[in-house]
């Protein structure tokens, strides 16, 4: 239920654990899922898949395509519902179905909206103007910086930044927004993800999956224990999108996740707008392709609240920067270092300058946080 | 009736005296052979015989024993033929006994009675010890240069008898006639590719000419055609030529394994071996035979040992590396025998970023695990080990075909030489195995350069093992630009930033 506090199985409400329960009855997709709860309510439904109750004309009709019936009646036992109650228990989760009143506003006109969906954290967060932050796992650490910066100043501006909680820019957008979130900012961070809410993909996020869900929202339309299997994403793909009102793409390649979830959102008539890069950056190639598509460009948060209509009432802080301005050598490696990454040995042959000088600059840059080295590979950290 | 003569046989890296001693006697005609032969010393009556009876000699109609002694240790190869052949004839009475006593012999008998090479011709002549040895006329290099009393040579048993028993003198090895392998143009003496052939890459180039200086273990990774085998082929060329007591030790180890010897009969140049992935383990280590073939990593010693695709190599050969990159020696224990076998070398790796084989930050299309587990294969203690790690890139096509040409190898190498002489001169060793006290008496650092190591400690982005491999570094990069004192800030900068943290870590997907 909607208790934070963790409780029995006794506790969870029996409407709960047979919507996940349905959720969770393999050869049910969402669009079926929609089907049988139009017709009937949960308690209804449950009866109708285990064959205990009449079912409607159009989910007859639907139970019957190739056998779907017997295969939902096998596997619709108490032992489901029972184990969903189980995991309702340990990990308490909200669960909303179409037509509830606390179902998001946003998905109610959507053309696939989820039938059922799990949250964990404050259903508030979806209120707020919100704007989707997505991108390619293999980010640039540039694009990885400029996501959480985006997502820091959107969020301080009133701006829900929705996301995936994948690896790369996701992970980072969501940082940008938790912090901002965390110092006072009034808008939450928002996060859809494609397992079940009480699974921990990609582990390595699990700490900032519980900070989303301690400031914002995380929602999954799987119920909890699925696994993140690889069709489950697209699917987690429209809901995000359908959750946006803008969209910001700002790294990917020319086909991907990313791409999938633009797809989505065109299809939804959501503005798309995408963060231009180097064309040597083949992290970029996707967004530079939608912008050459006729995409808005995004190269501040400023672009991004024009997009929703908003007026920027702060004045940009010019002393925001907290790092040492670079010095004259370091500012000439800095400027070699600009648009694409590069290695040492690229570097040297841009700046033109002994190794050493290079070395020694990149040190210092390095150690203020101008730059960023990984694999051997430098890059440039500035806005 | 009874004779023995002093010849040689090869285990490891080494030669060991054997002498075989013929009993010519009453007793229904026949051969035995004792002392522990294996199946090809065996093979030998067959080959002595037929040689004997070729030359027109007699072979002695009553029982002959032979015994190679000392007959705890196992015998090997061919190259005893020629001292049971001598033994028989000394024990039938053809020659003198006392007449064989100031010479050994170590050669292969052709069924016609001609002297054939064997393996390893160095060290059996080494162990030859105060004897003049005699071998076939291809081995006179090989065996001159490790004999301590001087070399003979023949072309066929007939010679030798009449050159012991003083009939004629023997033949000056400078007129034996090359093999044919030896006089072909082709083959070692072919000059080492010139560093100039690399257009751009000038950290890359410095990369080489520290780790040739310092002997410092040099990583490089980069997208195939990135030209990593390329760079690693010019390095032996950088590397001064071989010292006396170097090159005596480097001509043992390809005499041993049967490799060709250049035709000074000493290995003068700094080898390079680059081993394929498939290798085994113990191609690389040694052993195999009973008779304990030296491995690749002793081939290498006093050179270079490339190892392309270090990724792809199995994970034991990889682990094998470690002792002897800490030691320079490579100790193989069987059940029979365990040798100790020379394995300094500079090990030079190339390797894809990924299984990609893409570098550069969001263009790797690898999933996740794939990576993951490529990166695992080389991290950890042999990662350690390289104290120079660059990534190299694709050069671009104006890069290529810039017609100004860069260094020649002969500059570096120049530069490379003064600084190894200040090097040897200073500590006695090269910069690379300087120990941690060492360093502190030989490598002081400036208050500059203290104050950036002491940064990247803070920041963690240096260890403990990594900070002295820093100081071993800079020392080479101040020796290089003749600061042989103390060690400055820039040259410690330099250091560090050819100490790339590859492969990428995880966080970089992050």
């Amino acid at each position: 239920m909607s208790g934070r506090a963790r409780v029995g199985p006794d506790h969870v409400g029996r409407r709960d654990a047979t919507l996940a329960a349905l959720a969770a009855l393999p050869g049910i997709g969402p669009r079926r899922l929609r089907v049988l709860l139009a017709h009937h309510d949960p308690e209804q439904a449950w009866a109708v898949v285990r064959r205990q109750s009449r079912a409607a004309p159009m989910v007859a009709a639907m139970l019957a395509e190739r056998g779907l019936g017997a295969q939902v009646a096998h596997h619709a036992t108490d032992g489901l519902l029972a184990t969903m109650r189980a995991r309702l228990a340990r990990t308490p989760m909200r669960v909303t179905c179409i037509g509830d009143a606390d179902h998001p506003e946003a998905l109610r006109h959507d053309p696939a909206p989820p039938a059922v969906l799990f949250a964990r954290g404050d259903p508030a967060a979806l209120g707020a103007r919100r704007a989707g932050i997505v991108g390619t796992r293999s980010a640039t650490a540039a694009g990885r910086t400029f996501a959480s910066h985006l997502a820091h100043e959107l969020a301080g501006e009133g701006v829900a930044i929705v996301s995936g909680l994948a690896r790369g820019i996701d992970a980072w957008a969501h940082r940008g927004a938790c912090a901002a979130r965390e110092a006072g900012a009034a808008a939450s961070p928002v996060a859809v993800v494609a397992c079940g809410l009480d699974v921990a993909y990609p582990r390595e996020h699990r700490e900032l999956r519980r900070r989303v869900e301690a400031c914002g929202l995380v929602l999954a339309e799987s119920p909890p224990g699925t696994a993140p299997e690889a069709f489950r994403f697209p699917l987690r793909n429209r809901i995000l999108a359908a959750l946006c009102e803008v969209l910001v793409v700002v790294e990917s390649r020319a086909v991907g996740g990313s791409m999938l979830t633009v797809g989505e959102a065109e299809r939804r008539g959501i503005t798309v707008l995408a963060v231009p890069g180097s064309p040597r950056n083949a992290a970029a190639v996707g967004t530079n392709l939608l912008v050459s598509q006729g995409c808005a460009p995004v190269t501040d948060a400023d672009d991004v609240l024009v997009a929703l209509g908003l007026d920027r009432r702060r004045a940009r802080d010019p002393a925001w920067d907290p790092r040492p301005a670079p010095d004259s050598e370091a500012a000439c490696v800095l400027a070699a270092l600009r648009g694409t990454p590069c290695t040492l040995d690229e570097l040297v042959v841009r700046a033109g300058s002994p190794l050493a000088h290079v070395a020694r600059a990149l040190g210092r840059l390095e150690a203020h946080g101008w730059v960023h080295h990984a694999g051997g590979w430098w890059e440039a950290l500035v806005p | 009736m009874f004779a023995s003569v002093r010849s040689a046989t090869l285990l490891g890296v080494q030669g060991r005296s054997v002498d075989v001693e013929v009993h010519v006697g009453l007793g229904l005609p026949g051969f035995t052979i004792v002392g522990q032969p294996d199946e090809t010393c065996r093979e030998s009556r067959d080959r002595v015989r037929a040689a004997l009876l070729s030359c027109g000699l007699e072979w002695p109609s009553t029982r002959i024993t032979v015994n190679l002694a000392p007959s705890g240790e196992r015998k090997h190869g061919a190259s005893l033929d020629l001292a049971i052949a001598l033994g028989i004839l000394a024990a039938d009475g053809v020659v003198a006994p006392e007449s064989l006593y100031d010479y050994a012999f170590v050669a292969e008998l052709g069924l016609d009675g001609s002297l054939r090479r064997v393996r390893g011709a160095a060290p059996l002549a080494f162990a030859a010890g105060d004897r003049v040895v005699v071998v076939a006329p291809p081995d006179a290099g090989e065996a001159g240069a490790a004999a301590r009393r001087g070399v003979r040579t023949a072309a066929h048993l007939r010679d030798v008898v009449d050159c012991v028993g003083r009939t004629r003198d023997w033949p000056r090895p400078a007129d034996a006639p090359l093999a044919p392998e030896r006089a072909s143009p082709v083959g070692r003496e072919r000059p080492a590719p010139d560093l100039a052939d690399v257009h751009g890459q000038p950290v890359a180039r410095r990369a080489l000419e520290l780790a040739a200086a310092g002997r410092h273990h040099l990583l490089l990774v980069g997208p195939p055609g990135a030209g990593k085998t390329m760079l690693a082929e010019r390095l032996p060329g950088l590397l001064p030529p071989l010292t006396d007591e170097q090159s005596v030790t480097a001509t043992m180890v390809h005499s041993a394994a049967g490799l060709e010897v250049p035709g000074g009969g000493l290995v003068r140049r700094a080898p390079f071996r680059a081993p394929h992935h498939s290798s085994s383990l113990v191609a690389m280590v040694g052993g195999g035979t009973s008779a304990m073939r030296p491995g690749e990593i002793s081939l290498a010693t006093h050179g270079v040992l490339f190892l392309d695709e270090l990724g792809e190599f199995p994970p034991a050969v990889l682990d094998a590396l470690r002792q002897p990159l800490e030691e320079g020696l490579v100790r193989v224990a069987r059940a029979r025998t365990a040798v100790v076998m020379p394995a300094r070398f500079l090990l030079v790796a190339a390797t894809n970023p990924c299984p990609c084989g893409e570098g550069t930050p969001g263009a790797c299309v690898c999933d996740d695990a794939a990576r993951a587990r490529y990166v695992r294969r080389f991290s950890g203690p042999l990662l350690d080990r390289f104290d120079l790690r660059v990534v190299v890139t694709r050069p671009r096509t104006d890069e290529l075909l810039a017609s100004d040409r860069s260094e020649v190898t002969p500059v570096v190498a120049a530069r490379v030489a003064a600084a190894e002489r200040v090097a040897l001169a200073r500590q006695a060793c090269h910069n690379a195995h300087l120990s941690g006290e060492a360093l502190e008496a030989h490598a002081p650092l400036h208050a500059r350069a203290r104050s950036l190591l002491r940064n990247e400690l803070e920041r963690g982005t240096l260890t403990g093992r990594g900070y002295h491999r820093v100081r071993r570094v800079a020392r080479t990069v101040a020796d290089l630009e003749g600061a042989p004192g103390t060690v400055d800030a820039d040259h410690v900068a330099t250091a560090l930033a050819l100490r790339a943290a590859v492969p990428a870590p995880r966080t970089a997907a992050v």
